[in-house]
């Protein structure tokens, strides 16, 4: 393994070095590498180590060369190289603080190159008292697409299950209520889409070329991931005294009103399918009073679920 | 860690230690966050490196003094290879998170996130962290830099009606866009988690804690104890979602999409919940007292009964 780091470094630095491109023979004499007796074996443990680079961010490029058959290899400086950041000492030490309060997994060597060349921070007398976790390697399997501009494809599971080849220009990455959504341009349905990133099966395979599409200018990500906006609806539910805080919090208000013993609320902007799942979880401290058809389905889940459970509505008596 | 991560490291290492020259190997390894002995190794690695092949060497110079490291001779290396889009878009997710977090406690957080954004060109169209901002967030925030005591009324996973709490306040956790506060709750006595969408009716006292936050504090998240009830539901492809708000042990697929999924808890009356809300999409396999509940739930609230 010591002897592969070295050799990662050096084939780095040499393809750095050169202005021009090197061949497989240059490469073999200016890193003492890939000597091989075999020259088949050499030349597959440099393609390895080569895809290695690759993967790490070396942009190591092929070229055909004028003369002769063969290919030349480089890396171009200014593409190599990270560009110095003008960053005061309090910035520095505010990242070094962001990234030290969310325990920096997959973020501390990124934040290591971005200051290789920055001041030293400034002394922070107290750090926030706070921690934070996003779980960002999440982002990870379209970070590329989404930063290079290349179209996805993917298979993607909807909320009730059905399963589905989606192909998208990925436009964004966005992180809400703890759910990572990838918003994109559906090809099929020419619309805008937000995808969770947990429900798309498998990795995401590129198609094309980088810098494929544009992002519109008028993008609103925030509204992407919320969904379209539904005409609420006003329900009037009876609530039990240890389910009140609960409708409180969504809205609901009393109407002054009481049935059985129980205050009805009023509670506005309830999407009668999308918060049906709300009203049955609070089931029995909160009975729907109308809109009738509200009530039916709260009544036929209800009814679902004690089916699954293979018991009748009443409970039977022998 | 494999050599390519160990190469990921030394590249950076090199302008890294060019920029510091006589850096302590302890600060050089906090810096990249990790064991001293692991800079040690990269090091020792690197006075290999360079290049070999040109009459006689041309590598870099490695200097190990006490514990203080100079690099030289590594002039092909001056600055850093740019992040990967993968690193650059975690980077800029995590410190934007932070900055929302944080709010004005850190302002010179802002323009630096500006910054990273447009060196590693990653927009706030590109990439962004929509936190909530809770309402009770102010105001605890407040108790929390002051050091004063907090009441408020919460409703756990597992309390019928929400109940009036004391604490003193030790710190906030945004975990995956959920805010807690954990601290020293006085009515049981105990360190006490607590999620700020469940608190209501925030009051910050005249008082001062009196018990002070301990050194290094757990995770808020519940994580299972071996001797909680094990539950095991049988999930329909629509009904999937349950799983992702749990932390689930073990599935198994089933061929029409749906599930059967294993997990431990210490709340089964939210589990109850949770399975009403499927409307019939799960089925509890057990335990049968967990069955027992979602039924006389679900009977209790059905009209005919």
């Amino acid at each position: 393994m010591s002897e592969k780091a070295e050799r990662l470094v050096n084939l780095t630095v040499a393809l750095l070095e050169t202005r021009r491109p090197l061949t497989f023979t240059d490469i073999k004499r200016r890193t003492g590498f890939y000597g091989q007796r075999d020259h088949e074996s050499g030349r597959r443990m440099f393609e390895r180590d080569k895809d290695d680079l690759r993967r790490l961010g070396v942009p190591v490029v092929v070229e055909d060369l004028a003369f002769g058959e063969d290919q030349g290899y480089r890396v171009v400086r200014r593409d190599y190289e990270f560009p110095d950041i003008d960053l005061t000492p309090e910035e520095v030490t505010a990242l070094a603080v962001a990234v030290h309060l969310t325990g920096g997994e997959g973020t501390r060597l990124a934040l290591t190159k971005l200051l290789a060349r920055a001041p030293d921070p400034a002394p922070l007398e107290n750090a926030p008292p706070v921690q934070v976790r996003i779980a960002a390697d999440a982002v990870d399997a379209v970070a590329s697409a989404v930063v290079t501009r290349t179209a996805l494809r993917f298979t993607y599971r909807t909320a009730d299950g059905r399963l589905g080849e989606r192909r998208v220009d990925p436009y964004a990455v966005v992180q809400r209520r703890g759910s990572w959504y990838l918003v994109a341009h559906d090809h099929e349905r020419a619309a805008l889409r937000a995808f969770r990133l947990d429900r798309i099966q498998g990795r995401p395979r590129t198609v094309g070329e980088p810098d494929a599409f544009r992002t519109p200018a008028d993008l609103d990500v925030a509204s992407a991931v919320s969904g379209p906006e539904v005409a609420g609806i006003e329900v009037d539910l009876a609530v039990d005294p240890t389910a009140r805080w609960a409708v409180e919090s969504r809205g609901g208000s009393w109407t002054g009103q009481q049935v059985d013993g129980r205050p009805v609320l009023r509670v506005a902007g309830l999407d009668e399918d999308r918060d049906l799942a709300w009203l049955l979880g609070l089931a029995p401290g909160v009975r729907v009073l109308a809109p009738a058809r509200v009530a039916d389905k709260v009544a036929a889940g209800l009814r679902a679920v004690l089916e699954v459970h293979d018991a009748e509505p009443v409970q039977e008596t022998t | 860690m494999s050599a390519t991560q160990e190469v990921a490291r030394m590249l950076t290492l090199v302008p890294w230690l060019l920029q510091r020259p006589g850096a302590t190997l302890a600060e050089t390894a906090e810096a990249f966050g990790v064991a001293p002995q692991a800079i040690r190794r990269d090091l020792g690695h690197l006075d290999f490196c360079g290049l070999p092949g040109l009459g006689g060497g041309d590598l870099f110079e490695v200097t190990l003094v006490g514990d203080r490291v100079v690099v030289s001779m590594a002039d092909e290396l001056r600055r850093p290879l740019r992040p990967t889009p993968a690193e650059a878009l975690r980077l800029v997710l995590t410190v934007d998170a932070v900055a929302d977090v944080l709010g004005e406690d850190l302002p010179a957080l802002r323009s630096a996130v500006t910054k990273v954004r447009e060196a590693v060109g990653i927009p706030e169209d590109v990439a962004d962290v929509l936190e909530d901002d809770p309402n009770e967030r102010e105001l605890i925030a407040e108790a929390l830099r002051d050091g004063r005591r907090v009441r408020l009324s919460y409703q756990g996973r597992g309390d019928d009606a929400p109940v009036t709490r004391e604490v003193d306040p030790w710190t906030f956790h945004v975990q995956h866009g959920v805010w807690y506060l954990q601290g020293y709750d006085h009515g049981v006595g105990e360190r006490r988690t607590f999620r700020l969408d469940r608190a209501a009716d925030v009051e910050v006292l005249a008082v001062s804690i009196t018990q002070p936050a301990p050194d290094s504090l757990p995770p808020p998240t519940y994580a299972p104890a071996p001797d909680d009830p094990q539950v095991v539901l049988e999930l329909t492809a629509s009904a999937r979602w349950i799983e992702e708000a749990l932390t689930v042990d073990e599935v198994v697929e089933r061929a029409d999409g749906g599930a059967l999924i294993t997990f431990r808890t210490d709340t089964p009356r939210w589990i109850a919940r949770l399975v009403l809300m499927a409307a019939g999409g799960a089925e509890v396999r057990s335990p049968d007292a967990l069955r027992e509940d979602v039924v006389r739930l679900a009977r209790a609230a059905h009209p005919d009964s």
